[in-house]
C-alpha cells in the first residue's frame, strides 16, 4: 500500500491494455505493439470486457484503483466506429480525458525487416503540424500521447541509450478549417511511425541523424473526445514547490557561494588558492638582497665572488 | 589544387547536421515539437518519404540539443544531464499531503532543536576502523562482546553483564517500537474522517443541551447520560507581587490597543513603518545606484582615506 501511496515526482504512468466486446486483427495487433513500445509500464487484459468508456466510465476507474495504473487503451470494432482505440487518462482514481483514433491503416513490426529497438529504452518524440499548438482537440492528443510514450521524469539518460523516435505527424490543415466549434471540416489524419536512429560522422562533435523505419506504422483519424473537467484538471496539474535546498543545489540554475543579505543585496563568496609568499616583493634594500642571504649556498656564492675580485685587483696591479 | 577544393571535398564527405527550421525541443521530456504548416504537396506527392524526412529534422534538432547538454562519462558511455521538462503533463495522483509530526518533531520544532543525521558508521579506536553503529557486529553491542567486563561491587552472585547490556539495549529498542507505534496511531487518528466527525457531533451535542432556558439545569436526564464537563477556571491569589500586577496590568492595556495599532508598532520595529517616511531600503538603492548598502559604504569610506593621505603628504 505504501508504494501506491501519492509521490511528490511520479513514476512511469502503467497503462491497461482492454479489449472491448470485438476485436479485430487489426485493433489486437496495434495493442500488441503498442504495448511492446510501452514496456515494462503495461498491463495487457487478455479477456474479452464490455466497455463503452464514453458511456460509463465505472469499470474504468474500478480498473484503475485494483491495478494501480491511471492510463487506458480500449480496443474494440464495432459496425459503427470500425478499429477503434480508446486512449483514457485517470487522475486520482477518476476519469481524466480521453481521445478516440480509427485506426485506417496498420503495418506491424514484423513488416519491416529493418533492425528493432531495445525493449523498455525510451524513445524521443516527434510531432509535427501547427495544429499540435493550435487546435484544441490536437493539443490534448499530443498531451495524451507524450504521457503514453514518454511521460516520466528523469534526471539524466545515456546518449547510447537513444535509439528509437516515435513520429507524430498530421495530414495538411485544410484551409477552412480554423475554430475549433466547426464540426463541419474533416479533421487531418494522424500518422504514427516509429523509426530507429542510425548515427553517422559528421565531422563534428554531433552526429548525422539517418532514420530506419521500425514499425509499427499506423494511420489514425479522429474520432470522439471526452475533454477534462476544467477544476479536475487543475488538480491534475498542481507542481510540487520545489525546496529552496533543492533550488540552492541547482535544479535548472546553480547558485553556490552567493546570498541575498538583510538589505536586498546579492552577496557573493570568493575562495582565493593558497598564495605564494615566497615571491612576494617586499621593500628593497640593500640589507634584503639574495647575496646578504643567511643561508649556506649564498654565502658560498658570494665568497667566491669576492675571491673573484681579489684575483682581479691583483692581476690587474692598479 | 586549391585548398578551398580541399576544404570542400573534406566537407562533402560528411552530410550537414544543419537543421534550418524554428522547432520547439524540450530535452527534459525528448521531446520536438516542429509546429511549421505540413508541406501538402510533399504530402501528396510520397507519404511516407515525406514523414520521414520530417521526423529526420526534428531528431537532429533534438540530438544537437541533447548533446550539448552536460555530458559526464559513466560505465555505460557518455549520459546526459536533463534539464526539468517545460511541457507540463497532468499527474496521476494529488500531491502528497504533509505527514503529521512525530510527538519528537512537535517537541524539537517547538525548542528549535536542529534535526542532525548520524553516519551509519563510526570510528573504532580499538580496530582502527570504521564499525556499524548498529546492526550486524554494530559498536552497539560492545558491552556483549568483550572478553573482561568489570562488575560492579555490589553485584549479585549470579550477574552476568554480558546479559545485563543485552537486556537494556533490547530495552531501548522496545520503547523505540512502542514510541512508533504510538506516533502511528496518533496520525492515523488525526487522518481519520470517523474521528473528526465524532469530535463535532460531541461538541454540538454539548452546546445543544446548554441551550435551554435554564442551561440544561432542570431537563430531564437520559439514563447513563454523563455530566458536562466545562473548563475549570483558575483563580489567581488575591495577593501577589507589586512586579507580577504590574505585568499583568500592562498586558491587559497592550490587548486594548487594537490589532492596527500593534501592526503599526511591530512594522516600526521592522524599519518599515508609516511612521518611517523614508522607505531605508529603497533610499538605499536609489543612493547607491542600484548597487547596494555595501558598495555604498565602502565608497565612502575609501573617498574619505584618499583625502586624509593626500593631506598628509602636503
Amino acid at each position: 500500500m505504501e508504494a501506491r501511496e501519492p509521490k511528490e515526482v511520479e513514476d512511469a504512468k502503467t497503462v491497461i491494455f482492454v479489449k472491448g466486446s470485438h476485436t479485430g486483427e487489426t485493433v489486437n495487433n496495434a495493442m500488441k505493439e503498442l504495448m511492446a513500445l510501452k514496456r515494462p509500464h503495461a498491463i495487457s487484459f487478455a479477456k474479452k470486457n464490455v466497455v463503452r468508456p464514453f458511456e460509463d466510465s465505472a469499470s474504468l476507474e474500478f480498473w484503475s484503483k485494483k491495478n494501480d495504473a491511471p492510463m487506458f487503451v480500449v480496443g474494440q470494432s464495432t459496425k459503427k466506429r470500425p478499429n477503434d482505440l480508446t486512449f483514457a487518462r485517470m487522475f486520482d482514481g477518476r476519469l481524466l480525458d480521453m481521445v478516440e483514433l480509427g485506426i485506417d491503416n496498420f503495418v506491424g513490426m514484423a513488416e519491416f525487416k529493418t533492425p528493432k529497438a531495445t525493449p523498455g529504452h525510451k524513445p524521443m518524440l516527434h510531432f509535427a503540424s501547427e495544429l499540435f499548438d493550435t487546435h484544441p482537440r490536437f493539443t490534448q492528443l499530443r498531451s495524451m500521447l507524450v504521457d503514453f510514450f514518454n511521460g516520466e521524469v528523469i534526471e539524466s539518460i545515456s546518449l547510447q541509450g537513444l535509439e528509437h523516435v516515435i513520429s507524430i505527424t498530421l495530414g495538411p490543415t485544410p484551409p477552412t478549417l480554423n475554430t475549433a466549434e466547426d464540426n463541419t471540416t474533416p479533421l487531418p489524419k494522424v500518422h504514427i511511425r516509429c523509426y530507429t536512429l542510425s548515427l553517422l560522422a559528421s565531422g563534428v562533435r554531433i552526429p548525422r541523424v539517418e532514420l530506419v523505419p521500425m514499425g509499427p506504422s499506423l494511420d489514425l483519424t479522429m474520432r470522439r473526445h471526452q475533454d477534462a473537467d476544467p477544476d479536475l484538471w487543475k488538480a491534475a496539474m498542481k507542481k510540487p514547490k520545489m525546496k529552496k535546498q533543492d533550488v540552492e543545489k541547482g535544479l535548472g540554475k546553480k547558485r553556490k557561494n552567493m546570498e541575498v543579505d538583510d538589505m536586498g543585496d546579492l552577496r557573493g563568496r570568493l575562495h582565493v588558492a593558497k598564495q605564494d609568499l615566497s615571491k612576494l616583493q617586499t621593500r628593497k634594500m640593500k640589507g634584503l638582497k639574495d647575496a646578504f642571504d643567511a643561508d649556506g649556498e649564498n654565502q658560498r656564492k658570494r665568497r667566491k665572488a669576492v675571491s673573484e675580485e681579489a684575483d682581479d685587483d691583483d692581476s690587474g696591479g692598479e | 589544387m586549391d585548398v578551398s577544393t580541399l576544404l570542400q571535398a573534406q566537407n562533402d564527405k560528411f552530410k550537414s547536421i544543419e537543421v534550418d527550421k524554428e522547432l520547439e525541443i524540450d530535452p527534459g521530456l525528448l521531446l520536438v515539437s516542429d509546429l511549421n504548416p505540413i508541406d501538402a504537396e510533399a504530402y501528396e506527392a510520397n507519404l511516407e518519404d515525406h514523414l520521414q524526412s520530417t521526423a529526420r529534422d526534428g531528431v537532429q534538432a533534438l540530438l544537437a540539443a541533447l548533446f550539448s547538454l552536460p555530458i559526464h562519462s559513466s560505465p555505460d558511455g557518455p549520459v546526459a544531464k536533463l534539464p526539468a521538462p517545460t511541457y507540463e503533463l497532468p499527474r496521476a495522483k494529488p500531491l502528497p499531503k504533509p505527514k503529521p509530526q512525530t510527538k519528537w518533531e512537535r517537541f524539537a520544532s517547538a525548542k528549535g532543536i536542529q534535526h542532525s543525521v548520524k553516519d551509519k558508521k563510526v570510528w573504532d579506536e580499538e580496530k582502527q576502523d570504521w564499525v556499524n553503529r548498529w546492526g550486524r557486529y554494530g559498536k552497539n553491542k560492545e558491552l556483549e562482546d568483550q572478553w573482561l567486563t568489570e562488575v560492579p561491587a555490589n553485584a549479585d552472585v549470579d550477574f552476568d553483564p554480558a546479559k545485563d547490556a543485552k537486556t537494556k539495549r533490547k530495552e531501548v529498542i522496545a520503547k523505540n517500537t512502542k514510541q512508533r507505534d504510538a506516533n502511528l496511531a496518533r496520525a492515523q487518528k488525526a487522518a481519520d474522517p470517523k474521528e473528526s466527525r465524532k469530535k463535532e457531533i460531541e461538541s454540538t451535542l454539548q452546546s445543544t443541551r446548554k441551550s435551554t432556558a435554564s442551561m440544561g439545569k432542570f431537563d430531564k436526564k437520559l439514563d447513563g447520560e454523563k455530566k458536562i464537563r466545562g473548563i475549570k477556571r483558575k483563580f489567581e491569589p488575591a495577593e501577589v507581587s507589586a512586579a507580577n500586577e504590574r505585568k499583568s496590568s500592562l498586558a491587559i492595556l497592550a490587548g486594548l490597543e487594537g490589532s492596527s495599532a500593534k501592526k503599526a508598532r511591530r512594522a516600526e520595529q521592522d524599519g518599515q513603518g508609516a511612521s518611517d517616511v523614508v522607505n531605508v531600503r529603497k533610499a538605499v538603492k536609489f543612493a547607491s545606484g542600484g548597487k547596494g548598502s555595501h558598495s555604498l559604504a565602502r565608497s565612502a569610506s575609501t573617498q574619505k582615506g584618499k583625502t586624509s593621505f593626500k593631506k598628509g603628504k602636503r
